[in-house]
């Protein structure tokens, strides 16, 4: 039986104050904080001098995890995007609005110009506080 | 720029990987955290400390897009490894936010998630590709077909027959034994680097709300 990959599950990238972006992650998308791995806690982090915080969308362990490292400086431009599906229309809007109260970095539309865009599908883009960005998608179609 | 042999510096270098699976042995993990324990700073990493859960307003990841340094050689690794197919590859197009700067756009389907990875050449002010530093995530992770461990294994298993080294795993992200490695979230894990060192861990078997809770209720007992 050949082995193949059914999709894309989770993501863990670099961010410089643990604190700061966790706020921003629950506080904007309303993500679930479900573990950290710390030097005081886990081997592996001991040995890698990193420290990871894990967020939950709601139904696996964790969906994107923020991690620290405590010794190498991250190149945060080295990633281009990743992008979040939004199933409710009403979250969707919420999460635009509140981009836009708060005065974060926003981008409308798709982020790469040749990603697919279907008639009713909605999507920006928005900057973490590393300025990661971060495309919003809604696609009424699949829901 | 960055040298055609470039090693990103956060890759853990090939000794290391080979020792890695000694963190599979519980007395080895308290040895290390030994001084946290001593010190009284030691706690523990139980997703079961952390409270009751509920939906986010984020369904799933969508996509993904990583610079590559060559397109081709990241599209057969990705098909002869992973088993993804090839969707489109686009013209070159201006790069959404480095002015002057243009990219092109390769994207891969999973099984079941289309066009979930995109593959990026940048090209700079003279169009050069650049090379990326592989410094900005730690790893993004693709479901095995079936999610569950011994699909991982089988995974593991047929990607070093297709002469694919792994740079940690197959294991456990848990306590158990004999693949807990101490770590969270219950995934069975395998680690590879793809050919411009992002780090892609091939997953399945993950905790979900449902058993971490059950769990939970079953330690209260």
């Amino acid at each position: 039986m050949n082995r193949e990959v059914v999709k894309f599950q989770h993501h863990v990238f670099y961010v410089t104050d643990l604190k700061r972006s966790k706020d921003f992650y629950m506080d904007l998308f309303d993500l679930q904080f479900s573990a950290l791995n710390h030097p005081d806690s886990s081997a592996a982090m001991k040995l890698a001098k990193q420290e990871m915080h894990f967020f939950s969308f709601g139904h696996y362990h964790h969906d994107i995890c923020l991690v620290k490292h405590h010794e190498l400086k991250m190149d945060n431009e080295s990633l281009l995007h990743y992008t979040m599906e939004v199933a409710d229309a009403h979250d969707f809007d919420h999460i635009l609005q509140k981009s836009k109260k708060e005065k974060i970095q926003l981008k409308e539309g798709r982020m790469l110009k040749s990603a697919k865009f279907e008639k009713g599908w909605k999507a920006f883009c928005i900057q973490d506080p590393d300025h990661h960005w971060i495309e919003i998608i809604h696609k009424p179609s699949r829901n | 720029m960055r040298a055609e042999n470039y090693i990103p510096p956060n890759v853990i270098p090939k000794p290391l990987r080979k020792m890695a699976p000694l963190l599979k042995k519980r007395w080895l993990r308290k040895l290390i955290l030994l001084p946290s324990t001593i010190s009284g700073k030691r706690f523990s990493n139980k997703t079961e400390d952390y409270g009751v859960f509920k939906p986010s307003m984020i369904s799933n990841l969508d996509q993904i897009s990583l610079y590559v340094r060559d397109i081709e050689k990241s599209r057969k690794w990705y098909e002869d490894l992973a088993g993804m197919t090839h969707s489109r590859t686009c013209e070159k197009e201006p790069h959404p936010i480095k002015e002057g700067f243009q990219i092109k756009c390769c994207y891969m389907n999973a099984k079941d998630h289309e066009e979930c990875v995109v593959f990026i050449e940048e090209y700079d002010l003279e169009g050069n590709v650049i090379i990326p530093s592989g410094m900005s995530f730690f790893h993004f992770a693709l479901e095995v077909e079936g999610n569950s461990m011994e699909d991982v294994f089988a995974f593991a298993e047929q990607a070093n027959s297709r002469g694919f080294e792994q740079n940690y795993g197959p294991v456990r992200h848990n306590d158990s034994i004999p693949h807990g490695d101490g770590e969270t979230g219950g995934n069975v894990a395998v680690y590879f680097y793809d050919p411009d060192y992002n780090n892609v861990e091939f997953c399945g078997g993950m905790d979900t709300i449902d058993n971490y809770k059950e769990r939970a209720k079953q330690m209260k007992k």
